[in-house]
């Protein structure tokens, strides 16, 4: 039997295969063994030709730690194949505050670049146990060095490192920004009476680092020091100087006290909304709500598109907010903005619109987006204003259905009798939206005229026009529809019967009885229904005597209908006629039956209910069941 | 028709039982009317207990919500019955009209607006 080292001895072997699935399945297998050999055996398979089997090594090495498996790895860091370096140093930030004592024990490797790699390394595994180290590395003779230490300690973010990146600033001048960067992230507030101190380089770029480091570190008493370089001369450090204000104010809830002069930084902050800064957006976006100057509003307007859907959305609520009198700046701008931008400021305009606004929307009424039309013909609608009237006949000869159908539920809004014959014209549309807001526009309208053409429609050619002209006759549902729909009660299509029949009921205020009693002998199923409800809407308990004849209708529906049509009167006269359907053939029925009849509070049902308990339908065992509960519960 | 008139927060509440037709729409016209006279222009309606409305309502209800909009104030509805939300819908009315499901839900977009 062989031993471990045996057997990893044989797989080291395996790793020089030309095979390549030996070659895997040897890597593979070593992650198995807790054993120095097989970690330096996954070591050299970083150098495997494969890129599949270098990061198979990777990823074993990574799982296995331990400090032979990063002393092996820290030695790849001067490997001289830059991919296989950046490897090992990818498996040593994996392996994390394990990894750090090897590095540690190389940081000061004669080799300056494997120095500056074990440097980054320390900085991205962000053990405090580092800073030591890296505090010394500070003062490395080479730059490259003490600069990616002071990076370095910026990432730890440990305050004991403050005093020697003080002192890295004051001392080594290549390292100045990177350690002024260092002391921002770290964050820490004694830092800043340096910080201001170091504002006064003369190095534009380490002033930028500065400038950053105040901002981030985030304190309110840092506002006027940055205020003073907000008016520089210098564009570039003023707008540095004002971003850390923005730090600033984000880190305090915006709740900074001074005056900034934000007029003069508006092409600063709207190009960083359009660019998609989310700190200068977050800033821009909470200031505007109480900066309302034209200028604002107009490159409120421009960013529109470059923001997301919640941004989009405070923009609108700001031009909502600005009220009426942005309105004029919109509209100014309104034919140059980009469709998102017109439909917001739509959308804004709806809050206020009025006759005035109304008016200088007209002329946009011809814009090039269907969806642009058919918002202003709603709000068109919206405004009440009559002058409009001659524009929205316009759009509601527009090519886009959507924008007709708007534009006739706007007429609606606003038309009156003059308009009923091009508002008739709708219900010829192609499309069906078109015809029913057409119609519903005439529901609104709804005067003597229009129920005369409808009732006309009632013998249009066209069936659907029919339909439609007996719907739009209930919906207005005035008394002058009254005698129309008691005519349509005899109409030759069912469907015109049945809804005229509905409408009467619905309308109630009806004195000629007889078309809706003759209904209850329709042809059509539907209509019979149809007629038990309107009768005892109209009628009340009285259309019982005419109703209960239907209680022995052919069709099965129409029975049920008029059972619980009854029942739900709960009058206990009635109970006489439902009594036998608890006897009837249909389950259906016999459940209705019971249902009707505890509603009646009919007492005398219980002992024919108490035999239905023995029902072959559990349906109706169930209904029986809780009839007797409810009427047994009343006794 | 019966309007049963309330307060909460600000807005006035006019709660309709019945039919809204040509005689109770000038009925809820002239309560309206009173509302402005006192300065009132958040008004809610709610509508759960109107079984039935027809052209002449839906007239009504129009002139008020421009009449409201001319004050700068809010018409909310809420509670609109199966059939009455059907109208709404093919007259596009409910495309104009702040609809809420419940009065509660309306009273709240009051306070909410107010807030904001």
């Amino acid at each position: 039997m062989s031993t471990a080292i045996d057997q990893i001895a044989e797989l080291l072997t395996r790793l020089q295969s030309s095979d390549f699935y030996e070659r895997e399945e040897a890597v593979r297998s070593l992650g198995s063994y807790d054993a120095d050999e097989a970690v330096a055996g996954l070591v050299m398979a970083l150098e495997d030709p494969d890129m599949g089997i270098r990061e198979l090594a990777a990823d074993l090495l990574a799982q296995m730690k331990g400090d032979t498996t990063a002393q092996l790895l820290v030695s790849f860091l001067g490997h001289a194949d830059i991919g296989t370096r950046n490897l090992a140093a990818e498996i040593l930030v994996k392996i994390g505050g394990e990894a750090v004592p090897a590095l540690l024990s190389e940081v000061d490797n004669e080799d300056y670049d494997i120095r500056k790699f074990i440097v980054d390394v320390l900085g991205m595994i962000k053990d405090p146990a580092a800073v030591d180290q890296l505090c010394r590395k500070l003062w490395d003779e080479n730059a490259n060095v003490a600069g990616s230490a002071a990076e370095a300690l910026g990432e730890i973010g440990s305050r004991e490192a403050v005093p020697a990146l003080i002192g890295a600033f004051e001392n080594v001048e290549d390292a100045q920004l990177q350690a002024a960067e260092a002391l921002g992230k770290i964050g820490d507030p004694s830092t800043l009476e340096k910080l201001y101190e170091f504002m006064e380089t003369d190095d534009p770029m380490v002033k930028f680092a500065v400038l950053e480091a105040i901002g981030n570190i985030g304190q309110k008493d840092s506002v006027p020091r940055l205020m003073s370089i907000v008016q520089s001369d210098d564009r570039t450090i003023a707008e540095t100087a004002l971003m850390a204000v923005i730090n600033v104010s984000l880190q305090n809830n915006d709740r900074i006290d001074c005056d900034l002069p934000l007029d003069q930084f508006s092409g600063f902050l709207f190009d960083g909304i359009r660019n998609r800064n989310r700190k200068i957006t977050e800033f821009t976006l909470s200031r505007s709500t109480h900066w309302y100057g034209a200028d604002v509003l107009s490159s409120l307007l421009d960013v529109l598109e470059s923001v997301d859907e919640d941004d989009r959305q405070r923009i609108s609520d700001i031009l909502v907010d600005a009220g009426p009198t942005a309105a004029t700046t919109m509209l100014d701008k309104f034919a140059t903005i980009s469709v998102v931008g017109k439909l917001t400021v739509l959308e804004a305009i709806r809050q206020f619109i009025d006759d005035e606004i109304a008016e200088r929307l007209l002329s946009f009424a011809d814009d090039s987006e269907p969806d642009v039309r058919q918002k202003i013909a709603h709000l068109l609608g919206i405004s009440g204003y009559t002058g409009a009237i001659p524009i929205l006949k316009k759009l509601a000869g527009d090519a886009v259905g959507h924008v007709r159908s708007t534009a006739y539920a706007a007429l609606g809004w606003l038309a009156d009798e003059n308009e009923i014959n091009f508002l008739f014209n709708g219900l010829e549309d192609r499309y069906s939206d078109v015809r029913q807001a057409a119609m519903g526009a005439l529901i609104v309208v709804g005067t003597p005229r229009v129920v005369s053409r409808f009732t006309k429609d009632l013998h249009h050619e066209e069936l659907e026009r029919q339909r439609l002209a007996v719907s739009a006759l209930g919906m207005i549902g005035d008394a002058d529809v009254v005698g129309p729909l008691l005519g349509a009660v005899n109409h030759p299509d069912a469907s015109v019967r049945k809804l005229a029949v509905v409408s009467l009921g619905r309308i109630k205020s009806v004195t000629d009885m007889q078309p809706l009693v003759l209904a209850l002998s329709d042809e059509s199923p539907a209509v019979r229904k149809a007629a038990v409800t309107a009768l005892i809407e109209v009628r009340g308990p009285m259309a019982v005597n005419d109703i209960r004849a239907l209680l022995d209708d052919v069709d099965v529906w129409v029975r049920f209908h008029t059972i619980n049509a009854i029942g739900e009167l709960g009058i206990e006269n009635h109970a006489q006629y439902i009594l036998p359907h608890l006897d009837d053939d249909q389950d259906i029925i016999r459940i209705a039956a019971a249902k009707a009849l505890a509603k009646m509070d009919c007492r005398e049902a219980i002992p024919r209910l108490r035999q239905l308990g023995g029902d072959k339908n559990d349906d109706v065992v169930q209904a029986a069941q809780a009839a007797m509960s409810e009427l047994e519960g009343t006794v | 028709m019966e309007i049963n008139l309330t307060e909460a927060n600000g807005v006035a509440i006019l709660s309709l039982k019945g039919r809204l037709d040509l005689s109770s729409g000038s009925l809820l016209k002239d309560q309206v009317k009173k509302l402005f006279e006192d300065e009132k222009t958040n008004i809610h309606l709610d509508l759960a207990e109107v079984e039935f409305i027809n052209s002449s309502g839906l007239g009504g209800l129009v002139s008020l919500m421009k009449e409201t909009r001319l004050r700068k104030g809010r018409l909310t509805l809420s509670n609109l019955a199966s059939y009455v939300q059907e109208i709404f819908d093919i007259t596009q009315l409910s495309h104009i009209f702040e609809i809420f499901v419940s009065q509660e839900e309306a009273l709240n977009s009051y306070q909410t607006v107010n807030a904001g």
